[in-house]
């Protein structure tokens, strides 16, 4: 413990070392915290500038928050649940099976966490178009008239978008905690006679329950705040909560709902932080 | 180390502390520290005198560390007085005085060369670049890295770092040098070899006062000039070294440091001039230096493993029977182990007459009275 | 390893390289094909040029390149300096409140990026601090998102540092603030330089709170990217990314080179 002060009785020293958090602290405090009590303020705005809960209630039960809250949970919980899956599966295969060139697909896949999001979603526009390519493909070779895959402009190419660029938080985690596994472990379960999908689900399996953990909601938290893929897609009927505010402040104006809004949105994306930092400590552990 | 100067020349030219030529006494005054709520250090009062190496040993625990850091600065104490030499440190910051710190991880700045590594200090405390460079020159001679002065930690071997670190400690010319585990990272051969370099140092430099912490008591038991044993935060016993072994005064001290056989006794009375005194294990009467005991107190008798022999024929006093357990030739040694009236006694002989004897066997033993003596039993007190 | 038989490897190698392709890098490879192409009615692009590129780097969009890498730095340096100063201070702090103060610092990562910019929209549309239009609120939105990253890299690093150097440069008479000079900083420049990259692409890529607070003469290159693809211009978007991923991958590899070389170099 460096230069821990433990209390004399006899003499008080001042604990000057103390202030230096004051200036960064004082400067996120009106950077963000300052206008994060102006939300919420805006938020509960009533007549004649009073505090009222009459626009917030009436906001909350209106059937486009409403819609977009249901939108944004559904969409959250499927491209977590994705992450989960492909990120346990390449996990296993770069620390398990790894093939001559899985270091470099390792910091691919890690560089895809610097790139913006809706970088994805564009190529997805290419990809997965109505006049992308795997539509060209697969109407030039069955002779269709119509393209056949139209999910892009649906939940579903937000959900698959997100599992393309939040799995990597998954990922690193689980080769962590992979990388911990003594490979003993696995060596003494196949002598024993276990074949790999017993030795997956009894021995890697729990020992990746709390990257798992930590991974996931992470992803949880970070779908629900994902703003540049849904805005991307721009398919109608797919609105979450942050496009919704950007829609409302910048579309509408409307500055009352967007804070409403954005006080709900905040309120759940704490939440998923604190479930987060839970999570993240049991896996420090 | 380079033998090229006579000792005192080499002294002359790093031995002068800057606060007045010769190194200073420690005093702990009453110091204790608590963390958390928890006393991890009773008050203690200790006296380090200038120029000699005190080795604070103990357990895991014992306080020995907290003590060193208190020294250090790094601890604040909850209550008492630190002084060193004339100055009353307690309320001074690290920086502020004039030590020297040698840890166990050798913590050498890995992002700069051994010689920058050596010169920090004194580039801190804004000294003149010719001063720098002659103490620096200095430091690595006197531990023998002169050749190494421009290399980084990390191509150093583990005993190459701890010199290296000794050295950085040397260079600011500190009142008192305080060493916190300094061997435990080290492999047991290096040990040895740095054990051997440390007491050369300490004969190269007279004036410096040293402060050891260490669980190993070998260490302890070669380096020191004096002991101070620590236990559960407190001190258990201190004195001079040899004193120390030869007459420990508890326990705690008999078993920490070195092995000791521990013998229920009671005491039977003062015998002649030569400071014995008489005492009896169930049947047996027994000589061993005394200390001043009453006839009839109950005591422990205590001789180490390798003042015990096996009796020779003609020998008839201070002979004690037991049966022999266990006989382990280890080369330079045999380890034997008897059960005397119910309590183990181990011998470590260096000459068997006949090869080890076979166990089940009863077997005499005999000791010189001036090699035993006797301890409180704190559990009869 | 979990694959034994050759036959069995080769399964799982393929079904992995299906999925890295398919999510991974089929998307790069189509984004930079075509950013390249002249037409693309069918299956492949009817001719390959560098048109798009020379639109995209004259004129407005040539603006945006500058406007995002102005931003990016400025708020970057701005956020590194910043946290680390929180990281350090901490440190002084008493062991009650380290956790929660700290907490307090990564909470604007954890809310979305839209709120923040609404936050500041909301406050500094209106007296005292008039902002909104300026320049200033895009790199203050910017820098109020990163703040929580360099936080928390520095962090990372100060705690992987081992005590024992500041209490050792202490105890040989190094003032605090030398020993953060010679001793803290050097020894956590590599945490730094991570810091400052990641910082530098999420800049790169920051979309929610600018496009809350832009003002017209300064338009972020996601913005542009945005605005180019919602109007249909998806070949110039393509060229745009492509710029967008060229200059944050050239500054991270730039990056790593510097701090190989800090970590070996001498004093």
């Amino acid at each position: 413990m460096p230069d821990v002060a433990l209390a004399a009785p006899a003499r008080v020293r001042p604990e000057l070392g103390r202030l230096w958090i004051v200036p960064p602290s004082a400067i996120i405090a009106l950077l963000f915290f300052y206008p994060l009590a102006l939300i919420v303020r805006q938020a509960l705005a009533g007549e004649d500038g009073a505090l009222s809960l009459a626009e917030f209630v009436r906001i909350v039960h209106s059937p486009f928050f409403l819609s977009a809250l249901l939108n944004t949970a559904t969409i959250a919980a499927s491209a977590t649940a994705g992450c989960l899956i492909l990120g346990f599966t390449l996990a296993l295969v770069l620390a398990f099976a790894p093939f001559p060139g899985s270091v470099f697909v390792a910091r691919l896949i890690d560089t895809f966490i610097a790139l913006p999001t809706f970088l994805i979603t564009l190529a997805f526009t290419f990809l997965y178009g109505s006049a992308g390519i795997l539509n060209e493909i697969l109407m030039k070779s069955l002779s269709l008239p119509l393209p056949p895959v139209n999910f892009l402009y649906s939940a579903w190419g937000v959900i698959l978008a997100e599992v393309t660029v939040y799995t990597p938080f998954i990922l690193r985690p689980l080769l962590a905690a992979f990388s911990q596994i003594d490979q003993s472990q696995i060596e003494a379960a196949s002598i024993l006679g276990a074949r790999p999908p017993r030795i997956v689900r009894r021995v890697i399996f729990p020992a990746a329950m709390p990257a798992l953990m930590a991974g996931g909601s992470l992803c949880l938290l970070l779908t629900v705040n994902e703003f540049g893929i849904v805005l991307f897609i721009g398919a109608k009927g797919v609105i979450t909560l942050p496009l919704l505010i950007y829609d409302k402040a910048i579309q509408e104006s409307d500055y009352q709902t967007a804070c409403i809004i954005a006080v709900i949105n905040i309120a759940l994306s704490l939440g998923l932080f604190g479930l987060y930092r839970f999570a993240a400590s049991r896996f420090e552990a | 180390m380079s033998a090229a100067a006579p000792a005192d020349e080499r002294a002359q030219t790093v031995g002068a502390a800057t606060f007045g030529g010769a190194g200073s006494n420690v005093s702990f005054d009453n110091v204790s520290v608590a963390y958390r709520g928890a006393v991890v250090l009773k008050p203690l009062t200790l006296e380090v005198a200038a120029g000699e190496i005190l080795a604070l040993i103990g357990p895991s625990g014992s306080g020995k560390t907290t003590a060193l850091r208190a020294v250090a600065g790094f601890v604040r104490p909850a209550t008492g007085r630190i002084r060193i030499g004339d100055t009353d440190v307690t309320d001074l910051p690290p920086y502020r005085r004039g030590l020297g710190m040698v840890v166990q991880n050798y913590a050498l700045f890995p992002h700069m060369r051994v010689e920058n590594n050596v010169a920090f200090g004194l580039q801190a405390q804004g000294a003149p670049k010719e001063l720098i460079a002659q103490r620096v020159s200095d430091a690595l001679r006197v531990v023998g890295m002169s050749s190494f002065a421009s290399r980084y930690p990390r191509e150093l071997s583990g005993g190459q770092q701890q010199r290296v670190a000794i050295a950085r400690a040397l260079a600011v010319r500190p009142r008192v040098l305080l060493l916190d585990e300094p061997l435990s990272a080290l492999d047991a051969q290096i040990r040895r070899g740095m054990v051997e370099e440390i007491a050369k140092l300490h004969r190269d430099l007279p004036d410096l006062t040293i402060l050891y912490v260490t669980h190993d008591q070998s260490e302890a038991l070669t380096l020191a000039d004096r002991i101070a044993i620590m236990r559960d935060g407190a001190l258990s016993s201190h004195g001079r070294t040899a004193e120390l072994y030869r007459r420990p005064p508890n326990r705690f001290t008999a078993e920490f440091l070195g092995r000791a056989n521990l013998l229920p006794v009671t005491v039977a009375q003062m015998s002649g001039p030569n400071g014995y005194v008489q005492v009896r294990h169930g049947e047996t009467s027994l000589l061993c230096a005394s200390a001043g005991e009453r006839a009839g107190e109950k005591r422990l008798l205590c001789v180490r493993p390798q003042h015990l022999t096996l009796a020779p024929e003609g020998e008839r006093s201070n002979r004690i029977g037991g049966v022999l357990k266990e006989a382990l030739w280890q080369g330079e040694l045999t380890h034997l182990v008897l059960d005397v009236d119910n309590t183990l006694v181990r011998v470590v002989a260096t000459r068997l007459p006949m090869g080890p004897p076979k166990t089940e066997s009863r077997l005499d033993l005999y000791f010189a009275p001036s090699e035993a003596s006797l301890i409180p039993d704190e559990a009869s007190a | 390893m979990l694959a034994w038989s050759p036959a069995a490897r080769l399964v799982v190698w393929s079904l992995a390289a299906l999925l890295i392709g398919v999510f991974y890098l089929a998307p790069l490879a189509v984004i930079l094909l075509s950013s390249l192409a002249e037409q693309w009615n069918g299956v492949l692009p009817t001719g390959l040029t560098l048109d798009h590129y020379a639109q995209v780097l004259s004129g407005d969009s040539g603006e945006a390149v500058r406007a995002s890498l102005i931003t990016g730095f400025v708020a970057s340096g701005l956020a590194l300096l910043s946290g680390t100063w929180a990281a350090l201070a901490l440190r002084l702090q008493s062991e009650r409140w380290r956790k929660p103060l700290g907490l307090l610092y990564f909470i604007p990562s954890a809310v979305p990026s839209v709120s923040v910019g609404l936050g500041l929209l909301v406050a500094f549309s209106q007296r005292p601090i008039l902002l909104n239009g300026t320049i200033a609120i895009v790199v203050i939105a910017h820098f109020v998102l990163i703040s929580a990253f360099t936080f928390g890299n520095v962090s990372a690093g100060l705690s992987r540092l081992s005590p024992d150097f500041e209490l050792v440069a202490s105890s040989l008479g190094a003032s605090p603030a030398y020993r953060l000079r010679r001793v803290t900083l050097p020894l956590i420049a590599p945490y730094l330089i991570a810091a400052f990259g990641l910082s530098f692409a999420l800049s790169m890529g920051e979309l929610g709170a600018t496009v809350m607070v832009y003002p017209p003469g300064w338009v972020t290159l996601p913005v542009a990217i945005f605005s180019l693809t919602d109007r249909g211009d998806i070949f110039s978007g393509a060229a745009l990314t492509m710029v967008l991923v060229a200059a944050t991958l050239a500054l991270l590899l730039g990056l790593e080179r510097v701090a190989a070389r800090i970590v070996g170099s001498p004093q």
